[in-house]
């Protein structure tokens, strides 16, 4: 026999009980009291496996990286956040951080040092109209260092906006999105 | 019942009619009233209160019909109803984390939500429309959704290939291979290799009975108490493909004994020249300049050993070949010589290179594996062992057939075993009722059950025969996706159309060039024509890229060209022959179409064009940020110093055109150069050259 969703229990119970009570004429009360159970636990039953369940954000995200001024802690990256992860990780970190797959970075070697990817005292400010065009287009026509080249035909459109969202997953002090859109062409 | 009384409607027939009709009014109500209690009604209005809060209320409600909705893949079999509650999933406005779950969008994935639909990745039942059923097991349903961080599996029952885009995934099929998962279980996309453990047909001859028993005993797998994967005591990111099995003193006895035994066909001891070992027996530097010419060799590109660097010991090294920080103490030294003369004549499989070794190098080297890299007390909690009982060999054979070491050990005059362990290849697709619980205490859903098995499977089943793997915690959420991507034959015929095979195409040349590529595994790290590994540069294009002088100059004496690097190609010693056969191949056949050397007028490559070059490379461009020329200069691509003599003046216009064309992986940014500014680029690259006093000091030997 197939077995029966537990939600349909309660009525086929209720199909059989009411005749029963009828037969033995124990009066109306009884009849609708048991009636009102029925539905009252058919309420109930509707409401159950609903207490919300707070999962580990962590457990739940798509990937993770270690946050980098606390190695203790990670943080949670979804989808695009995982892609721009990626990226970072074989275009930008060379200049971008600290410390690189391969061992020592060339950030020191460049003036003005690039800021690091979770800087986000510097880059928080900056709107993703900006950071689009930095990375697109380069530094010199942003106004910034000609050390940082152009990646518009390197990276697709998508990349770039995968990266710029990992930089914000990833800033420390964290990154707020602006009540109002930034200015594209410049830092303030 | 009297005649008078039929028809006659009694106080009693009433008060059952009217209680009837109520109750009957109530049973009636049950199914409406259930139906606006339901879950997905309940959502529904929700999700109409909530868009009203919301600044976009009207394109939010646009299409809103407080019906249930229903995604139809007919050709996949699914039918998926998820879209009822998860109203907002295509809604960009509602991407906000403040938005309360089920009507957050989704965020943005390469497949179209809408056309897609959400079991096809996050499995659960589409059909069902309460929140319990449809997200968990239930009696009836018996497919679960997918813990989030596993989602990747989903990507893999489509997309066989490799995918840069799941990470995890692609971490978790590398690992089935390495950790040869395929020697006991079938796996869907991994062949079985020609070798998954090494040959034990002359064991006896390589290490001690003593040895045996300690490696059976803990092979090298040590879990520390934070979780990090030990070897030999020292921390180390990689798993040891050798699994602790789960053996009793009896049982290591008798398998120490008898694989102790195993010794029908030696490798013939090497006789060093007398005149080498009197020369350097007594010298009292022999082992410095064994260590000296072990580094200069570049070992530590494959193999790695432990250093310990402000009190901390850790493993440094490549992970190609096996650790040997305590190499000394394993290996019979009349073994260690022949195997370094000649890997395959012992494993016909071995990765190692067969370098052409002067005698005194051989010498000294193995004079200082064996004194250097040893450590006393390796063997001393191994209990005494004398030469085995003729009972203990007769066990040791068995055991050696029931434990499964014919999986992947073979023996000559043994017969080999295949498909010890259950077939998984379709492991990913099953649902609870398909698997073996037992009376374990998992928790009843295809996830756990993967997860306990390859934590504990001992915890699944007691008499489970799988040995025991530590792995890191990355490294079994990795092992469980790319075990849960393996879902078979699909029961969703219309998705066999849609997957998307992996690419394997070996490259074996013949010929001269063929048996030097084999002698010196160049594919162990160089990649060619998409086979091969990826420690070292792909040469499917050397031949444009490089100038054939300077291949042989560099085979002879190899030099890397990136600073940063700390894995250096190998000295290989080669003859004259060897390397001209070498440069020959690679410079004749390992071209692409893209570059025509007859493209670059060399006439246009003007002392002028040079300081126009220079001026672009320094100013404009800033090239100087990632490319060093003599010392001064960034690490992140390759030094130039001595571009002039390496490159061909085809290959960098080319390169410069779209760096991304000849090499996908390239980091260098594709820039909008004119005509002109290529030229000039190229002609003042091609004349950095370096002298030839200054080339000879950076050899070998300068360190990481």
């Amino acid at each position: 026999m197939k077995p029966r969703p537990s939600g349909f229990a309660s009525s086929s119970a209720s199909d059989t009980a009411t005749p029963g009570c009828v037969r033995r004429g124990t009066g109306s009360s009884a009849c609708a009291t048991i009636a009102l159970i029925l539905i009252a636990g058919l309420a109930t039953s509707c409401r159950q496996n609903r207490a919300a369940v707070t999962p580990d954000p962590l457990a739940q995200a798509y990937d993770n990286e270690p946050d980098w001024s606390d190695s203790s802690k990670a943080v949670p990256l979804n989808y695009q956040q995982a892609q721009g992860k990626r990226v970072f990780y074989q275009y930008c970190v060379w200049c971008h951080a600290d410390s690189t797959p391969a061992g020592p970075s060339n950030r020191s070697n460049l003036n003005p040092n690039p800021p690091l990817a979770n800087d986000g005292a510097t880059l928080n400010a900056l709107s993703d109209d900006f950071m689009r065009n930095v990375i697109t287009m380069g530094g010199a026509a942003a106004g910034k260092s000609a050390s940082m080249p152009p990646w518009g035909k390197t990276l697709s459109q998508d990349d770039i906006e995968a990266v710029i969202a990992f930089y914000r997953a990833i800033a420390q002090p964290p990154y707020q999105v602006p009540a109002r859109p930034g200015p594209k062409y410049s830092v303030r | 019942m009297p005649a008078e009384e039929m028809g006659k409607v009694t106080n009693r027939l009433r008060w059952i009619f009217a209680v009837s009709s109520v109750v009957f009014l109530v049973v009636l109500a049950i199914s409406p009233i259930r139906d606006y209690l339901s879950d997905w009604r309940r959502y529904e209005r929700n999700y109409v209160r909530l868009a009203e809060t919301r600044p976009d209320t009207k394109r939010l409600l646009a299409d809103f019909r407080p019906e249930i909705d229903q995604i139809w893949i007919p050709q996949m079999q699914v039918v998926d109803r998820c879209t009822t509650c998860h109203q907002g999933i295509t809604r960009p406005s509602l991407a906000d984390a403040s938005v309360p779950q089920p009507f957050r969008a989704h965020p943005a994935i390469p497949h179209r939500v809408r056309d897609w639909g959400c079991v096809v990745c996050h499995r659960g039942q589409g059909l069902s429309t309460s929140v319990r059923d449809a997200h968990e097991t239930t009696l009836a349903w018996e497919q679960p959704i997918l813990p989030v961080r596993y989602i990747q599996a989903s990507c893999g029952v489509c997309h066989r290939s490799a995918l840069p885009q799941t990470p995890r995934l692609e971490q978790g099929r590398k690992l089935l291979a390495t950790l040869n998962c395929v020697g006991c279980h079938r796996l869907q996309g991994i062949e079985r290799p020609a070798m998954v453990g090494p040959n034990l047909t002359n064991i006896g001859t390589k290490v001690s009975r003593a040895w045996i028993y300690k490696w059976l005993r803990d092979p090298r797998i040590i879990l520390a108490s934070d979780g990090s994967v030990q070897v030999n005591g020292y921390e180390n990111s990689d798993e040891p493909r050798m699994p602790k099995f789960r053996l009793s003193e009896k049982e290591l006895r008798a398998l120490s004994g008898y694989l102790s035994t195993l010794a029908s066909d030696p490798i013939p001891a090497y006789k060093f020249d007398p005149s080498v070992v009197a020369a350097w027996e007594k010298r009292p530097d022999v082992i410095v300049q064994g260590e000296t010419r072990f580094r200069q060799m570049f070992c530590t590109t494959c193999h790695s050993l432990a250093v310990t660097r402000a009190g901390e010991t850790k493993l440094i090294g490549g992970d190609i070949g096996p650790e040997l920080t305590k190499v000394g103490s394993k290996v019979n030294p009349d073994w260690l010589a022949a195997w370094l003369r000649n890997p395959q004549s012992y494993l016909a499989h071995a990765e190692m290179p067969r370098y052409q070794w002067s005698d005194q190098d051989l010498y000294v080297v193995t004079r200082y594996l064996q004194s250097k890299l040893t450590d006393p007390s390796l063997l001393s909690d191994v209990p005494k062992l004398d030469a085995p009982a003729p009972d203990e060999i007769q066990l040791g054979r068995r055991l050696f057939a029931e434990k499964g070491c014919s999986s992947c050990h073979v023996i000559k005059g043994l017969a080999p075993q295949t498909d010890f362990g259950p077939d998984l290849a379709s492991l990913g697709g099953k649902t609870v009722s398909q698997l073996e619980f037992g009376n374990s205490k998992i928790t009843r859903t295809p996830v756990a059950y993967i997860e306990a098995k390859i934590t504990d499977p001992v915890s699944v089943n007691v008499a489970a025969r799988m040995p025991q793997y530590s792995l890191a915690a990355g490294d079994l959420d990795a092992l469980t996706t790319a075990l849960l991507s393996m879902t078979g034959k699909s029961t969703t015929a219309g998705l066999e159309g849609l997957i998307l095979p992996a690419r394997q195409a070996q490259f074996r040349p013949a010929g001269t060039f063929g048996e030097i590529y084999e002698r010196y595994k160049c594919y162990v790290c160089h990649r060619f024509n998409g086979y091969g590994g990826t420690l070292a540069p792909d040469l499917t294009n050397e031949g444009s890229r490089a100038q054939k002088k300077w291949i042989v100059e560099f085979l002879k004496n190899p030099q890397t060209l990136r600073p940063t690097l700390t894995f250096r190609m190998p000295q290989f010693n080669m003859t004259d022959d060897e390397v001209s056969v070498l440069a020959d191949y690679l410079s004749m056949v390992m071209q692409t179409p893209a570059v025509n050397p007859a493209s670059v007028d060399s006439q246009k490559l003007t002392p002028q064009m040079a300081t126009l070059g220079k001026q672009l490379y320094e100013v404009k461009y800033q090239c100087q940020s990632c490319h060093t020329i003599g010392s001064a200069g960034g690490y992140v691509g390759p030094n130039l110093t001595n571009a002039g003599n390496w490159v061909n003046a085809a290959w960098i216009e080319e390169w410069l055109r779209n760096p991304q064309s000849l090499q996908p992986e390239a980091i260098e940014p594709h820039r909008d150069f004119t005509d002109e500014e290529r030229t000039a680029l190229t002609a003042y690259l091609m004349t950095l050259k370096q002298t030839a006093s200054s080339h000879a000091g950076g050899g070998p030997g300068k360190g990481q």
